[in-house]
């Protein structure tokens, strides 16, 4: 028998062909169903999330899974009331993408699955900073996977810095050289105005805590069950963002916008952000770089993660795969390379792209042990309201620090009160 | 004497039958989103809610806990000083604009003024709040035009003392065309005759105004001053864009506070009783309105 050459390539490509196709059959499963997905972000966090169902997809062809993604657009206390009535509705999602903000206030109503086992099965989380899966147990067991993360850093215009002759911020220094830094960067037109300022006081929770950690104290008390409103080290830390305000004159009162788009336009000097303005910097071509907030007592900063976790009910291989894909070393590398966010993985940290911009990105991986997590009780919704209401209310000069602190200390305290009271009916 | 039922037709029942039948999905959107949120809302006022960790019946203890709130007084007393000078100032902005505008001037100016003042109406609250957070700000175009004067610049949303009437001024822009356009339509209904009579007995247009024009468009007078008062009692998006309640409580409503409690800080069963008691604050406020009215509108 005569085999032509073309015959024998034909033959050859088919069986390859069977033998690939085979293969995959081996690795893909024939179980089918569909999985609900709720993430949160914006369109580049649907990317990395569709990217990650699409290999989901490969070993699970026949699981149809649908995505919704919430901007968080009014904070995580409106998003905690949609998801607790999904769940009173019995229509809840199957995988939820959240934030540290809300794990206590989900763990301690039971809407999620305690996931250790996945967890420890995982290899690739062994990459992970173990502070992050700390952050993710109530009551020791793990309800959440971190996915990726935010320190808040001090994002400084090295441009502005240079014109004001001011010199970098280096490591070690301290709330005296910030002030000074602060006031040299201000600057002033003929009549007195301001048309740069030195820095920008926070106007949000999770901005300013840094201040009150570098001063070795906290809102909350370490484990998150009180007030701690009424130590002397926290009015301290309020009066020092009071005085940059008004008496320095440094910066703006804190109001109901961030100043983002003033930072983009070189019309302030520093800012405390974690790593997601670094996308929106890198388009605005600034010459910026990030320092380690200063310290008063300590170098600490805070860190708040985004992670994922299984719904009450929901657990199966099927959506124990698809976590493992949004959270796995890919999902890893696209965070990464999106500068949305620090990646969990410390392998996904410290590809080039990641550390190409700013010339301190190694700082953000590299603070993450002197980190304290966002104070998120399972008030954190109260917490943060009464909070950032007394807060603002004390930089505009509208209630004294001492009795801004006093007053918030009592609404706090009332709060941890119906909490506990709550909990335990 | 014998009472004889009168019998009822097929007719009779058919069209009663028929009446129901066309009434009914109006009535039954009318109690699944009217009625039964507002039944529901009551209950959820006197409970503690919370579907996962079990609620009950906590009593008054809701209302106790707004009436003993320091807060409450503050955030009271904002919606109250909004709405007085909301409704003011749209009400009397909105009759002199219409007073203006009610005179001989070639057609299209008039339409170009209508419509100038119209415009805003008909733009979302949201955008319009976002765009003056923007001239608000610190370094916004107000404080800019203050600094080319040589004035210095004014915290418009960040001080307590000019955070209402920033908000009020906005929502003033905003509202008052919708006033004026209905004031025009009012004012057209005013008769000529008597205008004109009134102008021959040599009659001042103070007095004109005084005595016959306002007399006759007292009662949508009325109407704007009610439909005014209902709409800023219920004032959201544009204090939650411009100043979400702050700084501190100095900007904070009623509805702010009920969505804050009911929606951010999952207290749903609080947020219920503070619904509830704005209802009845409405309430209480229209029917003075109400009362008030039967003395000063003439027609």
């Amino acid at each position: 028998m005569t085999i032509s050459r073309r015959t024998l390539l034909a033959s050859t490509a088919a069986l390859a062909a069977v033998a690939v196709t085979s293969k995959f059959a081996l690795a893909q499963s024939n179980d089918s169903g569909t999985i609900r997905v709720l993430m949160n972000g914006g369109d580049a966090d649907l990317l990395t999330t569709n990217n990650a169902i699409a290999r989901f997809n490969k070993k699970f062809p026949n699981y149809k899974v649908t995505v919704d993604m919430d901007p968080i657009s009014t904070g995580w206390g409106d998003f905690v009331t949609k998801v607790l009535a999904q769940f009173a509705s019995n229509s809840q999602y199957d995988i939820y993408g959240t934030a540290i903000e809300t794990f206590q206030t989900f763990a301690s109503r039971g809407v999620f699955e305690p996931i250790d086992d996945f967890v420890a099965a995982n290899p690739n989380y062994s990459d992970f900073a173990p502070a992050l899966f700390e952050d993710c147990k109530y009551q020791g067991k793990t309800y959440f996977v971190p996915t990726s993360w935010n320190n808040i850093m001090i994002h400084y215009n090295r441009d502005l810095f240079d014109k004001a002759k001011v010199g970098y911020p280096k490591a070690g220094w301290t709330w005296d050289d910030f002030r000074a830094a602060a006031k040299a960067l201000t600057v002033k037109d003929a009549s007195g105005n301001v048309t740069q300022w030195g820095y920008e006081v926070p106007n949000q929770n999770f901005f300013v805590q840094p201040w009150f950690f570098s001063n070795g104290t906290g809102v909350l008390s370490d484990d998150w069950s009180k007030s701690n409103m009424l130590d002397p080290k926290v009015a301290e830390s309020l009066q020092f963002l009071h005085d940059i305000i008004h008496v320095d004159g440094s910066s703006p009162i804190p109001g109901n916008d961030t100043l983002d788009n003033q930072f983009l336009a070189g019309q302030v000097a520093m800012m405390s952000r974690g790593h997601w303005v670094i996308p929106n910097i890198k388009n605005a071509k600034l010459n910026t770089d990030v320092a380690i907030p200063p310290s008063k007592v300590n170098d600490y900063t805070v860190v708040g993660f985004g992670a994922v976790g299984i719904a009450k009910g929901s657990k199966n291989p099927a959506v124990e795969a698809l976590l493992a894909e949004l959270s796995g070393p890919e999902l890893e590398m696209d965070v990464a390379k999106a500068g949305g966010a620090v990646p969990g993985s410390k392998a996904a940290a410290s590809i080039p792209e990641f550390l190409a911009f700013p010339p301190s990105a190694n700082l953000f991986y590299q603070t993450l042990p002197h980190t304290k997590a966002v104070p998120s009780p399972a008030n954190f919704q109260e917490v943060e309201k009464i909070f950032i209401r007394y807060y603002t209310a004390m930089m505009a000069d509208e209630v004294s620090i001492a009795d801004g602190c006093k007053q918030a200390d009592a609404e706090l305290n009332d709060s941890f009160a119906r909490l506990k009271a709550s909990l335990k009916s | 004497m014998t009472v004889i039922a009168a019998p009822t037709s097929d007719l009779r029942s058919s069209q009663a039958r028929a009446g129901y039948l066309f009434a009914f999905p109006a009535l039954a959107l009318y109690f699944v989103f009217v009625l039964a949120p507002v039944v529901v809302t009551v209950i959820l006022s006197f409970a503690y809610y919370d579907p996962q960790l079990g609620s009950h019946w906590v009593g008054l203890d809701n209302f106790k806990r707004f009436f003993f709130d320091f807060r409450s007084k503050q955030i009271f007393w904002n919606t109250l000083r909004f709405t007085l000078f909301a409704v003011t100032g749209n009400v009397s902005v909105g009759l002199l604009l219409a007073l203006a505008l009610n005179r001989a001037m070639p057609g299209w100016l008039l339409y170009f003024f209508r419509l100038a003042f119209f415009l805003p109406v008909i733009i979302a609250a949201a955008f319009v709040s976002i765009v003056w957070g923007y001239f608000y700000q610190d370094n916004g175009i107000f404080n800019y035009y203050l600094r080319t004067l040589d004035l210095p610049a004014v915290h418009w949303l960040t001080s307590a003392a000019n955070a209402m009437p920033s908000i009020v001024f906005m929502d003033v822009w905003k509202n008052t065309g919708f006033f004026m356009i209905i004031f025009i339509a009012a004012l057209q209904g005013v008769p000529r005759t008597i205008m004109e009579a009134a102008i021959m007995d040599g009659t001042s247009p103070w007095r004109r105004f005084w005595r016959i024009t306002l007399p006759w468009i007292s009662p949508v007078v009325f109407f704007a001053i009610v439909y005014a008062s209902i709409g800023a009692l219920q004032v959201y998006e544009s204090i939650y864009i411009l100043t979400k309640g702050g700084p501190g409580d100095a900007t904070r409503s009623m509805s702010i506070n009920i969505v804050e409690e009911a929606f951010g800080s999952f207290q749903i069963g609080y947020g219920a009783s503070v619904a509830v008691v704005m209802t009845l604050v409405i309430l209480v406020i229209t029917g003075v309105q109400l009362v008030i009215s039967r003395r000063l509108v003439r027609y």
